[in-house]
């Protein structure tokens, strides 16, 4: 096939498969991402708040949502009376 | 199955690029000879370049990698191939090796991104990001961390959807997925193995809750939350985002415990915990910090000053060898421990465990060599010749060794043995050119 440049993800598309494992784990985050932001949206919230509201594990919510603070979806707020934990909020 | 297959021809093939091999690689290229360096990762600077701080002087560890990894990167002297592995290693001559080198495809064309990132906001794709010891996600395409060198983005490919939403986005048009793997026969007249050191995995002692309990982490994790390029906002347990403030290390995590198959010292734990442990109360001031240790080995230079300096500054030492760890409902963690001064049973209750995990031997350079047997020690490390009167020798003429490679050690010895084993090579070449 001929090979344009900035579409070779095409060129790949015809020779290698992608993996279920690596469908799955897409969807997986698309689906979570938007749970979490979609309960940012009506307000900000603690770690413990959204482990409640997604019904998620803890650890979990740690992990997607530092990483949705790495990629600029979501920011740091402020830190409980005892200095213990965050909550978190949509970033503008 | 990969592309053609290239010749090339060098005076010396360093492996690994950890600052071991950098330093070995800078001396040869500064006197005149031509390098290659192979590093199995996608930047050079091995572990050094993912510290916090240094011990004992608290130096910022970026700040000293950096400028030596931007040097090796520019020099004339030396070609540098990420993502790239020696698969065997034969002597062709009685002054010459051939080595044959496979280059996995990065899927971007190196000379020409720029580093934007724009290819790593658009990826739709979450994976564990490696350099962040699995504490946050990264994508599939991805700049591996904000020093790599090269600072050049690489598509995870097992991970990829092939959307293209990053070729998409990308400036430059640099992505490339037509690339294929590449195979290299390099002729080279010596060879300095650097392929360093690998971590203990604590999942091996079951009885802690590593993997388990997920507010204990190790001290790799630890040393990325406390590093300026940390993963979380400020220092936070991993089970539920709490600031913790009662802080527990467990050292000799896998070093000196036969039953995991590993009798040694690993002489940087004590070094490290204790310089986490300052940082820590540093970053948190109001928190507990408890080292529980079974002898404390201070050794080197300003390291006992480096020690009472911890003790000074509140850092709690209890000469206890931890029996088990359990969880609390709340994702506190109970240590049971044997107090080997009062000789009862304890035990205590924290809300972080760090595990100050060992240093193991990475084997990988043993099966290169087809000809010559590359030596390992009775540990696995790669065997030292003649470690008194020339340390860097190998039981194969003209392979010497650097860094880590050849037994636990912290940076300044893994400087110091870069430059014997480059000074021995550079006697070697001189003997024989
Ligand atoms: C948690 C922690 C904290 C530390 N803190 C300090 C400190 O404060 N002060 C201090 O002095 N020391 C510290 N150290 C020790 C320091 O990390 C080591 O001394 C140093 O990294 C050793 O460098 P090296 O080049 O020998 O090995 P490495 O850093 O392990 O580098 C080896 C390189 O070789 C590459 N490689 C491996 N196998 C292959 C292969 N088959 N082919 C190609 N490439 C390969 C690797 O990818 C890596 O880039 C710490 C270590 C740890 C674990
Ligand atoms: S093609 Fe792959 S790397 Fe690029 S954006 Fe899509 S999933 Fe990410
Ligand atoms: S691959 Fe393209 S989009 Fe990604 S960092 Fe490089 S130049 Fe930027």
């Amino acid at each position: 096939m001929e090979i344009e440049k900035g579409k070779t993800y095409k060129y790949l598309r015809e020779k290698r498969e992608v993996s279920q494992a690596a469908k799955d784990n897409l969807k997986q985050f698309i689906k979570i991402k938007k749970s979490i932001l979609d309960a940012l949206q009506e307000s900000d919230l603690t770690i413990e708040q959204l482990t409640q509201k997604l019904n998620m594990p803890a650890n979990e919510v740690v992990y997607y949502l530092m990483s949705l603070v790495k990629y600029g979806f979501v920011q740091t707020g402020a830190v409980d009376d005892m200095d213990a934990y965050f909550s978190y909020k949509l970033k503008k | 199955m990969h592309g053609k297959i290239m010749n090339a021809s060098f005076d010396a093939l360093v492996i690994g690029g950890g600052i071991a091999g950098g330093e070995a690689a800078l001396n040869l290229a500064n006197n005149g000879f031509k390098v290659l360096i192979v590093e199995k990762d996608l930047s050079i600077g091995g572990k050094m370049i993912l510290l916090s701080k240094v011990f004992p002087t608290l130096d910022c560890s970026a700040c000293i990698t950096t400028p030596k990894v931007s040097e090796i990167s520019r020099h004339p002297g030396i070609t540098i191939f990420t993502g790239s592995e020696v698969k065997s290693i034969s002597r062709k001559s009685e002054t010459s090796f051939e080595a044959v080198v496979i280059k996995t495809p990065r899927y971007v064309i190196g000379e020409d991104c720029t580093g934007c990132q724009l290819c790593e906001q658009a990826c739709p794709v979450l994976v564990h990001d490696q350099f962040q010891y699995n504490l946050v996600g990264r994508k599939a395409a991805y700049i591996p961390f904000s020093i790599a060198s090269p600072r050049v983005a690489a598509i995870d490919i097992e991970n990829c959807t092939l959307c293209g939403a990053c070729e998409k986005v990308c400036p430059t048009k640099c992505i490339d997925f037509t690339q294929e793997e590449e195979e290299y026969c390099i002729d080279v007249k010596t060879v300095i193995i650097a392929t360093g050191f690998n971590l203990f995995d604590p999942l091996k002692i079951p009885r802690y809750g590593y993997g388990t309990y997920k507010n204990i982490i190790t001290s790799m994790q630890m040393e990325r939350q406390l590093a300026p390029t940390r993963p979380f906002n400020t220092i936070l347990r991993p089970g539920d985002g709490k600031v913790p403030d009662r802080i527990a290390y467990v050292l000799c995590t896998g070093s000196r415990d036969m039953t995991v198959g590993n009798p040694i010292c690993s002489q940087i734990c004590c070094m490290y915990s204790i310089k986490q442990a300052q940082l820590l109360m540093g970053a948190l001031p109001m928190a507990d910090v408890t080292i529980y240790y079974i002898n404390i080995r201070s050794f080197g230079k300003g390291f006992e000053e480096f020690y009472d300096q911890a003790k000074g500054m509140g850092v709690n030492f209890v000469k206890g060898k931890i029996g088990k760890i359990t969880e609390n409902e709340n994702g506190n963690l109970n240590l049971r421990y044997e107090d080997i001064n009062e000789n009862v049973v304890r035990e205590s209750e924290h809300d972080l465990v760090v595990l100050s995990v060992g240093v193991l031997p990475n084997t990988d350079s043993k099966a290169l060599f087809h000809d010559g047997d590359l030596k390992l020690d009775p540990f696995s490390f790669v065997d030292q010749a003649d470690p008194l009167a020339s340390p860097s020798k190998t039981s194969i003429d003209g392979v010497f060794v650097a860094g880590t490679a050849t037994g636990p050690m912290d940076i300044p010895d893994s400087i110091l043995s870069a430059g014997a084993s480059s000074a021995e090579a550079i006697s070697y070449l001189n003997r024989r050119l």
